[in-house]
């Protein structure tokens, strides 16, 4: 490794703040700045691609104070003494395909997450797509996950009862120029195993996605692309996990851990100390905090905001499947599969992500001027979307590391810990087989030291969804009616969501008490009308099934309470 | 033979009138309702000041409906309450109507439709509010849902973003129960609700109100902490430099209200995009013969008294209806007015006394409306004062308007 010549490098790119020097883990970047953008330059300027030596980025950042990790507030002893085989840290899509993955073996395992339900991170707020995965670097870990990942997608969310469209993806671009090398890479797609990859020409692209700019010129269809509902996605292994014998803590954040030599002996929490013989990192954008922790960290994350807009369903209309743009003077963004008009599995339209870097790993915040980019930019493939058509936007945070890889494997120094971290988009389609993966380099560890593992006779693949009522056929739907009336009575109008539905969501085996986890499991409140209607009914729902006062149903995590209490006039006497 | 003569789809003040009037002709008639009581919106407005101009008195929003209700419950309409339409098809010029309630599913036939399914609020995401997600941000109806049907305090200290009516009754609401409200802040240079409402509602309770400002960011990760609020310009742009933080744990938003015509996008009807209401005639049918449409799904009213009215008018209308031929001409409004309606005139029926209700686009003094027939004046009034958020009413006689005829609206400086 030639540190000088990486150094010589940042120099004549202007990064005079900063020096790399090599340890026995990594490639630190030292140094400090009041601007964090240069940290990031200074990171990306350092990293190569795709090699076993990552950055680890020790620069300081002098602008802001760099916020803690939010964390609950609850302290107890619920899951203190607990000896698992293996503790998965993070519910997010990677730790919970990972849980699921590992109860097909005859394991004791915990999947701990901070926060009070599954999928608040990156994998509850991104744009849904099932990537082909045309655009990855050969011999990368996202293209080997992404391509793995996706030919697994049909299965799993057949086992696991969640909506899933392979409904393809499509680019379109304004120069015909292209159309030779786009008939070569038709044969290079077609061989690589993603189908019947098709060249458009200026016609069929126009036949095929009619919104699509009159003066774009050509476009390329890449059938194996599909559509899923992250956050659901994201339950529903969580849930079928749990049904198979997985503990499952929520509010639980990982606080330290007690190392000895190479190993991690004990794991602390807020709700108590656990003993695992393995630990694995899938904590998205805090999963360096946690290698740290461990004594094992060997790269670096560097948060990326995305910000995403909702349509009304009437613009579903224009767009059959999921497409975007590129070439010409449309640059592709810096990292980020660049974004597009998606057409959701629930039939909205979704506008962006767009890619922003910040030192506030959870910086959910939405801004104007981003959304107001992205449109511009999208507008581009297609003059049909209009902000005005919004029904909601909402931001996440990638996790990626300067290598822009994903990290897939056992600790380096620590003997009993598994990595599986710098994972970004696109994680909702690798996560499938990230899990294999990792499931397997858990079962290793633990033969390693003598334990035999076993296969679960007993791990039944198959978990039941909520109904859609509305989706039913009328002799379907009148049958769920007549065994049950709350099928029939329809709480939220926009999008069709019956009574029977929510109490369904509120009784499920991860449990979920919260307004927004109400919505995220069966919709209501999705629609146009945001809850204006169906918000008190659904936590007039909540209060009676849980069995909680109205005034203690939050909307999302324990303070934010919705309501403040009896009015004047409103002591019970009904 | 149809199961109904004519089905009415909300039972809000205008569907309980249409469904009324409808029956009055003895027609067969189903009101179909999804919530488990009749009165829409009117059974949380607790307030007074409703029936001025049906009943010349003062009532409560659920006295009001509770009139409307009784007389209902007294006639031969069949309601059918916690009941959803799912479905709407026309085959051979008969309306299949697909409900669906904990009973099940139902399929209904009528040969004439009457939609009366009122309007929904407009929300913080569609007025491009920033920042975090938290928990308190209510719309002004749902605050009021809380509050006057739960039984629930939704704030503690709150802000009010748009001086819509909801918005200016929940400041009082809040106020006497107890609550902080720090303000109401418009976005426009003048405020959208009703005077009265303004003198009732803000002035009273020494609640200010600022125009030209608007909230374009929220703060709090959990529930909502603070607000910013900023001035905006001419044409309603924040500017850069006013912006102040504002702490509160709620927004409660009455940023307007939008005609719900969802089903009736489903029948292919026309929509004005002014009014976000069906196209209709003077009778208040739509671009699909047979279907008719009232209150707040037509135009967003100010007034409970007028809603019931096209109630009346539409529900009669859809008891008469017997597939005749329409002949439409158009009532084209000018430039300075907001919008009109109707935006057609049948001149196969009736036409004497079309009432037409417009809303000027901005504040004005002294101004003379002028009801023109091939650019002659058929109609004139002069008013003192009209403004954008007060709906008016005029009464014009079109009996002698042909088919070819032209029909324009106009205002100027009297």
């Amino acid at each position: 490794m030639n540190v000088d010549k990486i150094n010589k490098k940042l120099k004549e790119n202007g990064f005079t703040d900063f020096s790399v020097r090599e340890s026995p883990e990594g490639l630190v970047l030292e140094g400090e700045s009041s601007n964090w953008n240069d940290i990031v330059n200074a990171g990306f300027c350092t990293a190569k691609k795709f090699g076993k030596i990552h950055v680890i980025n020790d620069a300081r950042y002098t602008g802001d104070e760099i916020p803690p990790m939010r964390r609950p507030e609850l302290n107890d002893k619920a899951i203190d003494g607990l000896y698992p085989d293996v503790l998965v840290i993070g519910g997010g899509i990677v730790g919970a395909s990972i849980a699921r993955e590992l109860m097909k073996w005859d394991l004791d395992v915990l999947l701990v997450e901070k926060e009070y339900d599954l999928a608040l991170g990156a994998s509850g707020r991104n744009d849904g797509c099932v990537h082909p995965g045309i655009d990855l670097v050969k011999g990368s870990l996202k293209q080997k996950y992404n391509l793995a990942g996706n030919r697994m997608f049909d299965r799993i969310t057949i086992e696991l009862d969640v909506d899933f469209d392979r409904c393809g993806q499509s680019v379109a671009f304004d120069s015909e120029k292209l159309l030779p090398l786009m008939h070569l890479s038709k044969i290079y797609f077609r061989l690589m195993g993603l189908g019947k990859v098709r060249v458009f020409n200026q016609k069929q692209l126009h036949a095929f996605e009619p919104a699509v700019r009159e003066e774009l010129k050509c476009g390329m269809f890449f059938p194996t692309g599909g559509i899923v509902c992250p956050y659901n996605l994201t339950i529903a292994y969580g849930e079928n996990a749990v049904d198979n014998g997985a503990k499952l803590s929520l509010n639980t954040a990982v606080l330290g851990m007690e190392i000895e030599g190479n190993e991690i002996i004990s794991v602390n929490t807020n709700r108590g100390t656990v003993y695992p013989k393995v630990v694995v990192n899938a904590a998205g954008v805090f999963a360096e905090n946690i290698a740290k922790m461990a004594h094992d960290r060997f790269y670096s994350i560097h948060p990326r905001k995305g910000t995403n807009t909702i349509l009304d369903k009437k613009t579903a209309r224009f767009v059959n499947t999921s497409y975007t743009l590129r070439g010409g003077e449309v640059k592709k963004e810096g990292n980020t599969k660049g974004g597009g008009i998606v057409r959701t599995i629930d039939n909205n339209v979704l506008v962006g992500p767009d890619a922003v870097e910040t030192y506030k790993k959870e910086d959910f915040t939405t801004e104007d001027k981003n959304i107001a980019a992205v449109f511009e930019k999208q507008s581009k493939a297609t003059e049909k979307i209009s902000r005005g058509d919004t029904i909601t936007y909402f931001s996440g945070v990638r996790a990626p590391t300067f290598e822009e890889d994903f990290i897939v494997e056992k600790g380096r120094k620590i003997r009993n810990i598994v990595h599986a971290a710098g994972i970004q988009s696109p994680g909702i389609t690798a996560a499938p087989a990230i899990a294999l993966d990792i499931s397997k380099m858990c079962v290793e560890l633990l033969s390693e030291c003598g334990e035999k593992v076993l296969r679960n006779s007993k791990f039944n693949p198959k978990r039941h969804g909520i109904p859609r009522v509305a989706r039913l056929s009328d002799k379907e739907r009148s049958a769920l009616i007549s065994q049950n009336p709350d099928y029939g009575e329809i709480v939220c109008r926009c999008e069709e969501i019956s009574r029977g539905e929510i109490i369904d969501a509120l009784n499920r085996s991860v449990p979920c008490d919260t307004v927004d986890g109400v919505k995220k499991r069966c919709r209501p409140g999705m629609g146009r009308c945001q809850g204006g209607f169906c918000g008190p009914n659904v936590a007039k729902i909540i209060s009676e099934q849980k069995n909680i006062p109205l005034e203690n149903v939050c909307k999302g995590d324990d303070k934010s309470g919705l309501l403040f209490g009896r009015s004047k006039g409103g002591d019970r006497n009904d | 033979m149809t199961d109904f003569d004519v089905i009415v789809i909300g039972a809000g003040p205008a569907g309980l009138a249409a469904s009324l009037a409808a029956e009055k002709k003895g027609k067969r008639v189903l009101l179909v309702e999804r919530a488990a009581r009749m009165g829409g919106i009117l059974n949380q407005c607790i307030h007074d000041g409703f029936g001025l101009i049906r009943f010349g008195e003062k009532l409560s929003g659920c006295e009001y409906a509770n009139r409307y209700i009784n007389e209902v419950r007294a006639s031969k309409v069949e309601v059918s309450l916690l009941t959803f339409v799912t479905r709407i098809e026309k085959k051979d010029d008969i309306f299949h109507i697909t409900l669906v309630s904990r009973s099940g599913i139902r399929i209904v036939t009528s040969t004439a439709l009457v939609l009366s399914t009122g309007c929904r609020e407009r929300t913080a995401k569609q007025v491009s509010i920033q920042g975090t997600r938290p928990a308190g941000v209510f719309t002004a109806g749902s605050a009021q849902y809380y509050l006057n049907i739960l039984g629930e305090m939704p704030a503690k200290k709150c802000v009010i973003l748009g001086s819509g009516d909801i918005g200016l009754i929940m400041a009082r609401r809040l106020t006497l129960e107890g609550a902080e409200v720090i303000g109401v802040y418009e976005v426009k240079p003048t405020p959208s609700g009703l005077t009265r409402n303004i003198a009732q509602c803000l002035d009273d309770f020494d609640v200010p109100l600022h125009v030209s400002h608007t909230v374009t960011r929220l703060y709090g990760e959990s529930r909502l902490t603070a607000v910013e609020i900023a001035q905006v310009d001419e044409k309603m742009r924040p500017i850069a430099g006013t912006e102040q933080i504002v702490e509160c744990d709620t927004l409660i938003l009455s940023v307007g209200l939008i005609p719900e015509n969802e089903l009736a996008e489903t029948l292919d009807i026309e929509l004005d995009p002014k009014t976000k209401g069906p196209v209709c005639d003077q009778n208040y049918e739509t671009s699909q013969v047979g279907v008719f449409v009232c209150g707040n799904a037509l135009h967003v009213n100010d007034l409970v008294d007028y809603v019931s009215e096209s109630g009346d008018v539409a529900g009669s209308a859809a008891a008469d209806y017997c597939g005749r031929k329409r002949e439409l001409v158009d009532i084209i409004a000018g430039k300075d007015f907001a919008y009109a309606v109707p935006e057609k005139l049948d001149v196969n029926s009736e036409a004497s006394k079309t009432v037409v209700f417009f809303r000027s686009r901005d504040v004005r003094d002294k101004t003379e409306v002028d009801v023109l027939v091939n650019g002659e004046s058929v109609y004139k009034r002069k008013f003192m004062k009209l403004k954008p958020p007060e709906m008016e009413r005029i009464v014009v006689d079109f009996s002698r308007v042909k088919v070819g005829d032209r029909i324009s609206l106009e205002m100027w400086e009297a």
